[in-house]
């Protein structure tokens, strides 16, 4: 098994007596984009912070490619982050010479990329300005740039989208999805759930500093309903052929299912057909991250509000739900 | 990593408002108490040299203006970071705590010996009314003070005036170390600059003690003026100092949260 990219055990991090991270476990693996969401206070931020090494964690572990980034700083050589919304430069330095600090600070980059990243970020034009004059999206999008600019493995995004017009969003979205193409590993905090959907690949949800839910968006993004004549001998059908389906399984009155890939997608009909299993309506499952970030944010925090109504009565020290899911 | 860091830092420096500030202040102080009509009244004697006037520089200065200057310019070395909020994006590069703050340290360290040399050349252009030629008195920065020991020579001179700077900027060091501690401890600027002066005075306060004057921080301020017999001693001291302050800093800054 190939080391994470990033990978944090048991993480928690506190302030006197208050708990902003609570034992946080999480992996993100090359070409991985993870995304971090949850309310205002939930402890996105402290993880980014944590995980990049700008914090110390209470307890638990953080590493980057297999290494704790306290004890080994020359594995953020390896790293690109924007930790601040909006990304920070020096004011009274160009976007050029601001790129070119980070570039000596990280021990060089090859010749033009510089350039290259700022062509990327669409600041050619731009790049002569002092970053004092920039507008808050130009400040981001330096950022990005700044973050790419060595070509890391692991890349660290606070709040992308902070600032920003959606053309601007879209280009940081794509630079960032082809970054996970090319095998980076990608971590973000947002707000944005539309963002999240769109091309990450897991998503933490996170309440009051602890992980409530983690869910495989690529899973959810690739699932298949269909309303078939029969749903058991279905799953039977699809299952018996997993180098084409991943998953089946039966929601409701609906079956389920995961191609492998959208060629299989095609051979699922004659699949359920070679079966006697009639097709009557088939659909992409989409996934509504909004209603389920909603449902399970709610949840957690009736759970946690029953639990304090108990113990406040002194009747009961339980849940009134049970634990997080 | 450190001569990158250390030009980075240099850079920075030069572009602070209170060293543009008090550099241009300094080039202009000279020529105010060189020429001031009171200047009999408030140190009872008459300019005789222009040799005499970096002395006199000195001597309005050492106590308050030039501290603060130090303060304040190494407060903002790192409160602008934080300001800015370039403090976590530098930190984020392969670059150690220690050495990124060392850097600093090192341009904390050098700024006083700049300020001083910037503030001697205003100085000795405010006293060529005055002359350079030899002249019967002394400097105000040898052992016989202002009134001297006979002739002096342009030499003899202008060696008392160097060896009398270049204490003086090794006596703000430490003020500078202590302002970026400060800077450290309250991660602000202003809390840095104002906990320094703070501590100044109230080791200003601390003179009542006798037994403790001679090795309070303050007191090394009068380093220009000491004997050639306690230099080695005072410049220990000081070398203590800004070690101390030093270490605590870079042993503070190691740990921060950011």
């Amino acid at each position: 098994m190939s080391t994470p990219a990033i990978a944090t055990d048991a993480l928690t991090k506190t302030y006197g007596t208050r708990s902003v991270v609570r034992d946080f476990t999480f992996r993100v693996n090359p070409g991985e984009v993870y995304a971090l969401v949850g309310p205002n206070g939930a402890g996105k931020t402290t993880v980014i912070r944590l995980v990049a090494g700008l914090a110390f964690p209470t307890s638990g572990q953080v590493r980057i490619l297999g290494k704790d980034p306290h004890q080994h700083p020359a594995v953020r050589r390896e790293l690109g982050a924007v930790v601040e919304a909006p990304a920070a430069f020096y004011p009274y330095l160009t976007g050029r010479a601001n790129l070119r600090l980070h570039a000596d600070l990280a021990g060089g980059v090859e010749p033009g990329r510089i350039d290259e990243v700022l062509r990327l970020m669409e600041l050619d034009d731009a790049a002569d300005r002092k970053v004092g004059v920039y507008s808050l999206g130009m400040r981001q999008r330096l950022g990005v740039a700044a973050a790419v600019l060595t070509r890391p493995q692991v890349l660290i995004l606070d709040e992308p989208a902070s600032g920003m017009d959606p053309l601007s969003l879209h280009l940081v979205h794509s630079v960032l999805r082809q970054a996970a193409e090319d095998g980076t590993a990608v971590l973000l905090s947002t707000h944005h759930l539309d963002e999240v959907v769109a091309y990450c690949t897991r998503v933490a949800i996170l309440e009051e500093g602890a992980l409530i839910d983690e869910v495989n968006l690529f899973d959810r993004r690739e699932r298949f309903r269909a309303r078939v004549t029969d749903l058991a001998a279905g799953v039977r059908a699809l299952e018996a052929q997993p180098e084409a389906v991943t998953h089946a399984t039966i929601r409701g009155t609906e079956l389920v299912f995961i191609p492998r890939s959208a060629d299989d997608l095609g051979r699922v009909s004659t699949i359920l057909a070679e079966a006697g299993v009639g097709v009557l309506e088939m659909n992409r499952d989409v996934f509504d991250l909004r209603a389920y970030y909603r449902e399970r944010v709610s949840a957690e925090r009736a759970r946690r509000t029953g639990q304090l109504t108990a113990t406040q009565d002194g009747r009961a020290t339980g849940t009134r739900h049970g634990g997080a899911a | 990593m450190i001569p990158t860091l250390l030009r980075m830092e240099l850079a920075k420096l030069w572009r602070l408002t209170s060293v543009r500030f008090g550099l241009a202040l300094l080039l202009v102080f000279p020529w105010l108490w060189a020429y001031a009509p009171g200047i009999f009244e408030v140190y009872g004697f008459f300019l005789v040299s222009g040799f005499q006037v970096p002395a006199l520089s000195l001597l309005s200065s050492m106590q308050f203006l030039l501290p603060l200057l130090v303060a304040i310019t190494a407060a903002e070395l790192l409160g602008t970071e934080m300001a800015h909020g370039t403090l976590p994006t530098i930190l984020l590069r392969p670059v150690t705590r220690p050495n990124w703050l060392a850097a600093k340290l090192i341009v904390v360290a050098l700024y006083p010996f700049l300020m001083l040399l910037l503030f001697l050349l205003a100085s000795l252009a405010a006293g060529v009314p005055f002359g350079f030629g030899a002249f019967f008195g002394g400097t105000g920065l040898g052992e016989a003070g202002l009134l001297g020991q006979g002739m002096l020579t342009s030499g003899q001179a202008l060696a008392e005036i160097a060896r009398g700077y270049a204490l003086a900027a090794l006596a703000l060091v430490p003020i500078g170390m202590l302002s970026l501690l400060f800077t450290v401890v309250f991660m602000n600027a202003a809390g840095g600059a104002l906990a320094t002066l703070a501590t100044l005075i109230f080791m200003q306060l601390l003179v009542v003690f006798p037994s403790l004057e001679p090795f309070l921080l303050t007191t090394q301020l009068n380093a220009y003026a000491t004997p050639a017999s306690e230099v080695l001693w005072v410049m220990a001291l000081i070398a203590l100092y800004g070690a101390l302050f030093s270490a605590l800093a870079v042993v503070l800054f190691e740990r921060k949260d950011f």
